[in-house]
């Protein structure tokens, strides 16, 4: 097979990157990957989805070989583990691998916050902290805007929510 | 009483084209993905482990005054005919029809509502309607689930929100998909155009029987892609908003095709006609590529008869594992052609 991208090498590196939403996959001779910063090979990895995953943990398509990174203490996943296989192993892998998901769901889903629905029974005062890190974002407004007087209020109103949350607290995760 | 036999003997409740916009929408669909605090996640947990969130799901559905009735398929019970049936009606995945621990499927009455334990998250909880409905099914669902709730303390992070197996599921756990009938939009060759433009706005397409089929018939799913940053609600109403626009591209496109082209149009129709009612072997494929034709002629009055539901259901019914399993064996795929025929040419006889 040609390399699609320059027609004359043979296309030995499968390429898939995401634009729009929409996946792309490129067969590419090792000039014109290397050129668009593909340096590994991606074509021993099964799967689509494992290539979308790596596409967006590698910022679009390069394949460097990293150490196996964080393994979670829970379930025994390693992060090369789940690189590989695109799941995780249980609700702990979030916390122990929080720093290494926190970009790619921005990428996968262009935000890293829930903003929808809550545990109906909310035993881990989960609505409440959300309204907590809202008032704050307020906050911030209300500062910058240099409404000092609406600031003030916000604050106050944020220590007694930690305070009320704080009495109650059960842990930020329900894992 | 609520049982297998009775919801074979029964078309599903959301092909009966009573919704919405049914010349163009079959279907919505809402699925919720859930996990069990506590409890790995069913790609790394053992047969034992798997075991014990089914008997814990298991019990909270039937607590659940939504889902008293349900069917409960034990999957290791269900055959490999069956597993295919539960696909045909949306009721399973196709990933589900492989053995796996602890795994089992719910329809509720009517096939309205159903879930599957221990596929990729451990509960997967979905509602079907008839025709344009996002913000109802979704309504309807989220009943259901904090009904569930009560008895399931769910895997949640203040940060994350539901936490699923996959990273593209995180958050509100949330899919809605609409099944749409785009057959003048795919006869005029608008469609691509079209499918680009919603892809661009976040949403991503699939054919019929979901992710990895292709689209055939001019059925297509259209669905929103992230789950993250977004409350439920208004995930629920982009589909319906995006959707609602789709629907009028389609009419726009259906009637373009009136004026320009009638005569082949008719004909098409007709032709398609004349196979379904007169074929004595006709394939899956066919069938859905006449029964396209034939949903657009009902949809512009071209034809009388059968009814937008008549023929969402043959969509269904005429799919190799419901025929199989009519048939009580396992056929060959001559026998299934022959049979498949046989049961075309029963529906429609009489009808026109």
């Amino acid at each position: 097979m040609k390399c699609e991208r320059c027609g004359r090498g043979t296309a030995t590196v499968r390429y898939a990157e995401v634009v729009d939403g929409s996946l792309t996959t490129w067969h590419l001779c090792e000039e014109c990957a290397s050129e668009r910063g593909v340096t590994g090979s991606l074509t021993s990895l099964a799967g689509p989805l494992v290539n979308i995953l790596m596409g967006l943990l590698e910022g679009g398509g390069g394949a460097e070989p990293v150490d196996s990174g964080p393994t979670c203490p829970r379930c025994g996943l390693t992060y090369e583990a789940f690189r590989r296989a695109g799941r995780l192993g249980c609700g702990t892998c979030y916390e122990t691998f929080a720093s290494q998901l926190k970009p790619l769901l921005r990428r996968i889903h262009g935000s890293t916050d829930h903003t929808g629905g809550v545990p109906s029974t909310d035993e881990g005062g989960h609505f409440r902290r959300r309204e907590i890190s809202k008032l704050k974002r307020e906050l911030t407004r209300a500062v910058a805007a240099e409404d000092y007087e609406r600031a003030a209020e916000l604050r106050d109103t944020v220590r007694a929510r930690e305070r009320e949350l704080g009495s109650t607290e059960t842990g930020d995760v329900d894992v | 009483m609520w049982t297998f036999e009775t919801m074979m003997s029964e078309a599903a409740g959301w092909l009966d084209a009573s919704g919405p916009e049914p010349d163009v929408v079959l279907s919505t669909r809402v699925r919720l993905a859930r996990n069990l605090s506590g409890e790995t996640f069913p790609c790394c947990s053992s047969d034992q482990e798997a075991e014990h969130v089914r008997e814990r799901i298991l019990s909270a559905v039937s607590k659940c005054n939504y889902l008293t009735n349900a069917l409960v398929l034990r999957m290791e019970d269900v055959d490999a005919v069956t597993r295919r049936v539960l696909v045909e009606r949306h009721l399973i995945s196709a990933a589900f029809t492989e053995d796996g621990a602890g795994r089992a499927a719910i329809a509720g009455e009517g096939e309205l509502v159903s879930a599957m334990v221990n596929e990729e998250d451990h509960l997967r909880l979905q509602c079907i309607r008839s025709g344009l409905a996002p913000v109802d099914a979704w309504r309807l669902v989220e009943r259901i689930d904090s009904e569930l709730e009560r008895n399931l303390h769910y895997a949640f992070s203040s940060n994350w929100g539901y936490l699923t197996a996959c990273p593209t599921n995180v958050g509100t756990g949330i899919r809605v998909s609409v099944l749409a009938h785009l057959a003048g939009l795919s006869r005029t060759g608008r469609i691509a155009q079209v499918l680009k433009s919603i892809s661009k706005l976040g949403l991503s397409v699939r054919g019929f029987y979901g992710e990895g089929s292709a689209a055939q018939g001019g059925f297509f799913q259209v669905s929103n892609q992230t789950t993250l940053g977004q409350s439920e609600e208004d995930i629920a109403n982009t589909v319906e908003r995006v959707a609602g626009q789709l629907v009028n591209l389609e009419h726009e496109a259906r009637s373009e095709l009136t004026r320009t082209d009638e005569h082949r149009l008719e004909d098409e129709i007709w032709r398609a006609w004349g196979i379904l009612a007169n074929a004595r072997m006709i394939t899956s494929a066919e069938v859905m590529d006449k029964a396209s034709s034939l949903r657009l002629g009902v949809a512009l009055g071209i034809i009388d008869a059968p009814d937008l539901a008549a023929l969402n259901r043959l969509l269904v019914v005429t799919q190799p594992g419901h025929l199989g399993r009519t048939r009580g064996e396992t056929p060959s795929a001559r026998e299934r052609d022959i049979a498949r025929a046989d049961l075309v040419r029963r529906s429609l006889a009489g009808l026109n």
